[in-house]
């Protein structure tokens, strides 16, 4: 059986900037994972090559359900199943998100369905006031966040990726996302959540939590691991990163 | 056809009214002294002129009806007046009671003051000519609010000709009017027009003037236009620029009155080697006015647009609050926009902003959307068509607007069809 995202030893950076240094990371159709890192370790930059943002380059492989989508254009990764939230999602004057919508039920695979998820998420998320509304414009933190979820529930993805989606929100903002990312748990996605805080975890059950240090995963673990985080931040990590790397250990500490 | 001499000038004159006379000849003793703009002058620095206005001729008569369909016409429903001035010959095809909407040629010196003479002669060669030889236009005058628009089809159709048409407005106390103006001639035809728009609202007037630039792709359209706004009174003129291989709009709103206000929008496209030259004067002269130019446009191909802007603030206009923003989309290498904004403040109380942009269509935009799903050009067009939306959602008759967007976007697609834009 496929695993809906494989990333295979995945380096990318931009000109002579090695960014990502080799990632493995693998999340199972059904399953919630969460990547979590310091500031600058690499988290927005695997989301956007994954994704295929073209100012980076990017060599391995990262399958999504099966497919290859190294080296694909970003619309095809997006048709190929892949979707990703943005941590900083842009604002486009003049373009209603209702606009928006039309556009992605053309290129969408069954049209009629795509209705009928649009009409219940829209109805589930509140979205109907902001149809008529610019794309993410003079919307709040949460309301943004809101949207991109909304978007990822009517594109029904194979692999949703959500870049920080809780930075930015208020407490009770975070819980409404995190419960949002449960409620779309399905056993024909998986979910990669990236989060700074394991505040958002207290509101779902990550299946796996992956630690990236300057653009590797060296750590991936149960959710016993964000408790650690939470005592001795990424020092610790840091220190048995550094010293399983002295004794010639290559590879992540698992 | 009659070249612009002086026979031409005493045949004009024999049509006028002898109180229109003496003005005329004026006109005509500064059009004799000027000639073809030079290129090294400011207010021509960044347009290829490359005509002479003496190998034109004024046409003998109204000509052919242009032969495209009337989209916006039909748009707009009921109007108040419709009327047609072709090759500078004008037509009235119905009015409203109780309102002036005449022919220019008809006028009586009973409407002397109705017809303003607002844009001097001597502004350039355009101006002396239109004033020397444009002998006809429309005539509207207001003095109530009537809220459905008038539809003045101004069009040029013969080949080789140059025709002056001209909309004088007057909008009396606490009276309101819309005006539409589509100007139209044939793709195929080389000919200037040389259009001259004026307007004079008074205490508590409001006017709303929309101009659909559709001139055929072989037009040279020079445009001169001004409004003189009284008290409390509001202008709102939107522009929207399409066609014509060179249109210029050369725009002075004075707004005399205190609290009095202006709105002006721009949304334009530039194909081929198409120029379009916006050189817009606001004149703040009262207290508390307050002005906004909002410009948006996009050029391809070797499109060339052009924004002069110039606020004027006098020394006793305090309190005042202007603004302009102009912003470009480049889709080609070859196409280039200029735009300069001038603030120029003698009042010290006083609000101002400006701003200018030009460049590519936004990468992190196209990122987003792609990522949606949407095919990059597919995207494009989505992130061109939100780019004009901002102005076109503002205009003021939106029963036309429908048609606008499909024309924007049809250029764009075409353009990306063909390979020109990257
Ligand atoms: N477009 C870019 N231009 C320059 N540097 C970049 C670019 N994208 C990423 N980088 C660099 O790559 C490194 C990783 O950045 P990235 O945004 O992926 O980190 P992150 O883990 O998402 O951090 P944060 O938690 O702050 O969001 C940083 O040092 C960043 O400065
Ligand atoms: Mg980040």
């Amino acid at each position: 059986m496929t695993i809906a995202l494989h990333v295979d030893n995945l380096t990318a950076g931009l000109g002579e900037l090695e960014i990502l240094k080799g990632v493995d990371l693998e999340v199972p159709f059904g399953e919630i994972h969460a990547l979590m890192g310091p500031n600058g370790s690499g988290k927005s930059t695997l989301c956007h090559v994954l994704m295929g943002k073209d100012e980076y380059y990017a060599n391995g492989s990262a399958h999504v359900a099966g497919t290859q989508v190294i080296g694909m254009p970003v619309d095809e990764r997006a048709r190929a199943g892949l979707f990703e939230s943005f941590q900083y999602p842009v604002e486009i004057a003049g373009v209603a998100l209702g606009e928006l919508v039309a556009e992605m039920r053309e290129v969408a695979d069954d049209p009629n369905e795509f209705d009928k998820r649009v009409a219940r998420q829209a109805e589930a998320l509140g979205m109907d006031r902001f149809m008529d509304r610019p794309v993410n414009m003079g919307l709040s933190g949460g309301e943004k966040k809101r949207s991109e979820m909304f978007q990822l529930a009517i594109a029904q993805p194979k692999v949703a990726i959500l870049d920080e989606i809780d930075s930015g929100l208020d407490i009770d903002a975070v819980r409404e996302v995190a419960e949002l990312v449960e409620s779309l748990r399905s056993p024909d996605m998986g979910v990669l959540i990236i989060t700074h805080y394991s505040r958002i975890l207290r509101y779902m059950k990550p299946d796996r939590i992956h630690i990236m240090l300057s653009g590797r995963i060296v750590r991936s673990g149960g959710p016993e691991i964000a408790e650690e985080l939470e005592a001795s931040g990424y020092d610790d990590i840091r220190r048995q990163v550094v010293a399983a790397e002295a004794d010639g250990s290559a590879g992540a500490v698992t | 056809m009659f070249p612009l001499d002086r026979s031409t000038f005493d045949r004009a004159q024999s049509v006028r009214p002898q109180w229109r006379q003496p003005s005329r000849s004026a006109a005509f003793d500064v059009f004799e002294k000027l000639s073809m703009p030079d290129p090294k002058e400011e207010a021509w620095r960044y347009v290829d002129l490359d005509f002479d206005l003496a190998d034109y001729s004024v046409p003998a008569d109204a000509g052919d009806r242009v032969d495209r369909p009337d989209v916006i016409r039909n748009a707009l429903g009921t109007t108040a007046g419709v009327a047609m001035v072709r090759n500078g010959v004008t037509t009235i095809e119905s009015s409203t009671a109780d309102v002036v909407f005449a022919r220019l040629a008809d006028a009586g010196p009973e409407h002397g003051t109705l017809i303003l003479d607002a844009i001097p002669s001597d502004l350039d060669i355009f101006s002396a000519a239109h004033h020397a030889f444009g002998t006809d236009g429309v005539l509207l005058s207001v003095d109530r609010p009537i809220s459905e628009p008038f539809f003045i089809d101004i069009e040029a159709s013969t080949p080789g000709s140059v025709s002056f048409p001209r909309v004088a407005m007057t909008v009396a106390d606490n009276a309101s009017a819309s005006v539409v103006l589509n100007c139209r001639s044939p793709h195929d035809t080389d000919l200037v027009v040389v259009p001259q728009i004026e307007a004079e609202l008074g205490d508590g007037a409001r006017l709303e003037v929309t101009i659909l630039q559709n001139w055929g792709y072989q037009t040279k359209a020079i445009g001169q236009s001004r409004v003189v706004v009284g008290r409390d009174a509001t202008i709102r003129i939107s522009e929207v620029g399409l066609g014509a291989d060179l249109s210029r709009l050369h725009l002075t709103v004075d707004l005399e009155g205190r609290g009095s206000s202006s709105e002006i929008l721009g949304v334009y496209f530039g194909e081929r080697d198409q120029t379009l030259d916006y050189r817009y004067f606001m004149n703040h002269i009262g207290q508390n006015t307050s002005s906004e130019m909002f410009l948006k446009g996009a050029v391809e191909d070797e499109a060339l647009s052009v924004f002069t802007g110039m606020i004027r603030i006098e020394k006793d206009a305090q309190r005042t609050n202007a603004h302009q923003t102009n912003r470009n989309l480049i889709l080609s290498d070859g196409a280039a926009a200029q735009s300069v904004p001038n603030l120029e403040i003698l009042a010290n109380d006083v609000r101002c902003g400006h701003g200018s942009t030009m460049g590519p269509l936004d990468p992190e935009h196209r990122y987003y959307l792609m990522s949606r799903g949407l095919d990059r050009e597919r995207a494009d067009r989505l992130q061109v068509r939100g780019f004009f939306e901002e102005v076109i959602a503002r205009l003021p008759r939106q029963e036309i607007t429908e048609p606008l967007r499909d024309w924007f976007n049809t250029k764009f697609v075409t353009a990306q069809a063909e390979g020109r834009v990257q």
